[in-house]
């Protein structure tokens, strides 16, 4: 009796249960026809995850997205192009003989996506904000005054001659901003938060789930070509395996995060173009100058001379790249392949350190666990110090981790300090061989703690006469790097190569140096 | 009653500041720098200052732990530093997904777990015993992450039968927007008879709530062919038998009752895990809950999702453990609360 009275309860339940189903499937929200897809979507996976929308603040992996809504004056075109610049927002510019006024005439018909017309007054506030308060506002410190005497001229007036086309075509720092939203960021700093956008550019931000998805539409004011596809859905995808198989099984139309690993059965598969091209990215090893025996320049160019150089670029770049000539990438100024560079010579090695009286060296290297080139080419350095006698500690910790512990405490800190480093705009004198290894009373991004007069000044004086004389100035640079392969403050380890894989029914653009993180949706269409 | 409530939400308060104290400072005393990791990429020593004061990192540890509880306390978990958004509105964005995971993964479990542990105690030393027996063992052994991959890997790479990742086509949003109602997708579709989206979810969710499944799987079926086993050597079985009650009756009204309460504590405590197992299952599948945004915040030591997520997860056990022994008491009634 009492288990029939169960089971007629179970069956209310289950009566009870499908009413409210079938009931609330009344309240059916019309649907727009299974299969039909309203616009053209283009599907993209991306490891580029948004630290801010901020186009003042931007300063990371968001630029993967942020050209593709904000315009800067001026774009840099990679070498070999016809013309070294595209006009962006400045139509036309000129500077004077001493190179410390540049005039830009801005586009006339450009406007921002609230509708609003893009005028200098607008480009002057722009740089302004970002000169006064931006992540990468630096790159405006040659710029005394900006100045909009016409609604569609910009005067900026240089306390020295700067490059300012190649700065105002920086991948950041160098957004134009509408007015509207540049007053809103500046009142309320979260104000971008959510994927607001006040940029001119083809596509606007229509929605963001923050740290998974980035959907834009094309900007129907936009005064250049009109994008093929009108929607992008950028799925955020930190895994590059999980990122390739979405791609191989179609479920989106184009991966940007493929593990290099991949690369040779993807080529193999005759469905993938693989294109290969040069990048800003360059691995460089601080050595700890401020401890013995590394604060001894001939200890530091010995241990250069352990480092496997080709091991590291086949097992760490998997091939994709080359044994670097110092820290400046080849492609990027003021790169000069007749900068001397250490071979892999162990018995030379080890000889020079007995001679130096070093002996029963220890040495801790740490590097940014979350990239795996430097977790595959790591164990090789200290294996090839474990060869000549050397006992190395490896620490593979987050680069926020490794960068906090080296700065705290110098003197305690690590003695190799791995990094991966790209300069903020196409000028590596001013910022590779600036920040890595200029003098500085604190230390920021020079964990070599390394100090050497002749080679600030080298870079100082470059860095001004590289707005009127690029050919002098290269000269300084070579100098400085010459003195960088002498007195070795740094390991210089490789440039390396960015790899493209792209499927065959689409046609992309090509990879642009001057702006590594970017894909230009705009230009993507079925290949004919 | 109104007295063991009263102790369990006290107890409960005690698990949930201990919680909090110990997540705040160990998450605090690593080598890391919160305002390094607010800003993201390259940045400025200026930048790096201003961050600091904005995030309130240059006022001494307990402060800034006292200032944690009071605004949490409020609805205030502070801001995510890999987001900036929120942290319980990134939460409660989230959880609904992880929900439906846990829900389908739980069901699965138990459902195919008793039923595999009715057969594996009907006939103990059958082939399909020894089958189900490793299988469990398997589910139990085999890590979450490593069976996503496999079944990844020949599910989606090999036979193309199933999605690689999501919750749903990516074009459902664009061609079937699911209109949200109460805020969880899968059932959200349902109830607004958006059968495309249900279709494509239900298919998204096959890969990850097997893997999330297998670990509770394992443990439901080794627990319900152990209790059937010992219940059907009881005396009170054989006397069933003796006086010609049918084998089929004694398994599922005589036997399986009494074999039932254990199993519903392991399934309480092995749902209560899912929460930290769904870690690894949603990051393989990139699913976009709880887990994900977990994996992804201790990755980047993001320490208020930290703090957020595992103060989450103790409220989650608390919630568990207390349905499981009121479940219990209901099932056995030799159990008093």
């Amino acid at each position: 009796m009492k288990m029939k009275s169960s089971s007629t309860s179970s069956r209310k339940t289950f009566a009870l249960i499908s009413s409210i189903v079938l009931g609330a499937t009344v309240i059916t929200v019309p649907q727009i026809a299974s299969g039909a897809t309203p616009v053209s979507v283009f599907k993209v996976a991306t490891s580029a995850a948004v630290t801010t929308w901020d186009p003042i603040q931007s300063f990371s992996t968001e630029a993967f997205y942020m050209p593709n809504i904000y315009e800067p004056l001026l774009w840099k075109n990679p070498d070999g192009s016809a013309t070294e610049y595209t006009p962006g927002l400045a139509s036309s510019w000129t500077h004077s003989t001493d190179g410390k006024t540049w005039t830009f005439k801005i586009r006339s018909g450009a406007t921002f996506h609230d509708g609003s017309a893009v005028t200098a007054a607008a480009v002057k506030a722009s740089f302004e904000e970002s000169q006064k308060d931006g992540g990468a506002g630096f790159i405006w410190g040659p710029v005394n005054t900006f100045a909009a005497p016409s609604a569609d001229t910009l005067v900026m007036n240089l306390a020295y001659s700067a490059p300012m086309d190649l700065i105002a075509s920086s991948t950041y720092g160098a957004w134009v901003i509408s007015p509207k939203a540049l007053a809103a960021g500046i009142a309320n700093s979260k104000y971008y938060d959510s994927g607001i956008d006040g940029g001119s550019g083809p596509y606007t931000i229509k929605s963001y789930s923050a740290g998974s998805e980035v959907v834009l539409s094309a900007y129907p004011g936009y005064w250049g070509s009109k994008p093929t596809y009108q929607i992008v859905d950028a799925l955020i995808t930190p895994d590059a395996v999980t990122a390739q198989q979405m791609m191989t099984s179609g479920q989106v139309d184009w991966s940007t995060t493929i593990p290099l690993t991949s690369i040779a059965d993807l080529k193999h598969s005759g469905k993938y173009a693989i294109n290969v091209y040069k990048s800003p990215f360059n691995y460089v090893g601080y050595f700890n100058t401020l401890r013995a025996p590394l604060n001894n320049p001939k200890v530091r160019a010995a241990l250069s001379m352990a480092i496997p150089y080709t091991d590291i670029v086949k097992i760490g770049g998997q091939g994709y790249g080359t044994q670097a000539h110092g820290p400046v990438p080849a492609g990027i100024y003021p790169f000069d392949p007749s900068i001397p560079q250490y071979k892999k010579q162990l018995a030379t090695a080890k000889a020079l350190l007995a001679k130096l009286g070093v002996k029963n060296l220890s040495l801790k290297i740490t590097y940014a666990s979350e990239n795996p080139a430097e977790a595959r080419f790591v164990p090789l350095i200290a294996s090839a110090f474990a060869s000549i006698g050397i006992k190395a500690d490896v620490q593979g910790i987050l680069f926020n981790q490794q960068w906090a512990a080296a700065k705290k405490d110098p003197a305690n800190a690590q003695d190799i300090f791995i990094v991966k480093y790209w300069p903020t705009y196409s000028d590596a004198g001013v910022d590779n061989l600036w920040s890595l290894f200029h003098s500085s009373t604190k230390p920021f991004f020079n964990l070599s703690y390394w100090k050497n007069s002749t080679y600030d000044n080298l870079v100082d004086d470059a860095a001004v006469l590289s707005g009127s004389d690029k050919v002098a100035a290269a000269k300084m640079y070579s100098q400085a790097m010459n003195i960088l392969y002498t007195e070795a403050p740094g390991i210089y380890l490789y440039d390396e190569a960015q790899v493209t894989v792209v499927p065959r029914r689409l046609s992309v653009p090509k990879y642009n140096i001057n702006y590594p993180f970017t894909a230009f949706f705009a230009g993507i269409k079925l290949a004919s | 009653m109104l007295r063991i409530i009263w102790k369990r939400v006290t107890s409960a308060f005690l698990v949930l500041f201990a919680a909090s104290f110990f997540t705040f400072f160990l998450s605090r005393i690593v080598p890391n720098d919160p305002a390094l990791a607010y800003i993201g990429g390259k940045t400025t020593a200026a930048d790096e200052q201003k961050v600091r004061s904005l995030l309130g990192l240059d006022q001494p540890l307990p402060i800034q732990y006292f200032k944690y509880l009071r605004d949490m306390l409020k609805g205030n978990w502070g801001y995510s530093l890999s987001t900036k958004q929120p942290v319980l509105s990134e939460i409660l964005k989230r959880l609904p997904a992880t929900l439906e995971l846990i829900f389908f993964a739980v069901g699965f479990a138990l459902v195919v777990g008793i039923i595999c542990g009715i057969i594996a105690a009907k006939k103990p030393k059958g082939f399909a015993s020894s089958f189900i027996r490793i299988a469990a063992i398997a589910g139990i052994s085999v890590p979450a992450f490593w069976l996503g991959l496999l079944l990844q890997l020949l599910f989606v790479g090999k036979f193309h039968i199933f999605p690689a990742t999501g919750e749903f086509d990516i074009d459902i949003k664009f061609t079937n927007p699911i209109h949200h109602i109460t805020g969880f997708p899968l059932f959200d579709s349902l109830i607004t008879g958006n059968f495309t989206a249900l279709t494509s979810g239900l298919k998204h969710m096959v890969l990850p709530a097997l893997t999330l499944s297998a670990y509770s799987f394992g443990l439901i079926t080794r627990m319900s062919r152990g209790n059937l086993l010992e219940v059907l050597g009881q005396e009170y079985i054989n006397v069933a038998r003796a006086n010609g009650i049918s084998e089929r009756l004694i398994l599922f009204k005589l036997a399986l009752k009494n074999a039932i309460p254990p199993v519903i504590t392991v399934t309480g405590l092995s749902t209560a895990y899912l929460i930290t197992g769904t870690f690894f299952v949603e990051q393989v599948y990139g699913w976009p809950g709880i887990g994900g945004f977990a994996a992804n915040s201790l990755i980047s030591v993001d320490y208020p999702a930290i703090m957020g997520i595992t103060i989450l997860g103790a409220v989650g056990y608390l919630v568990i453990n207390f349905l499981v022994d009121v479940i219990y008491a209901k099932l056995d009634p030799r159990v008093k609360l």
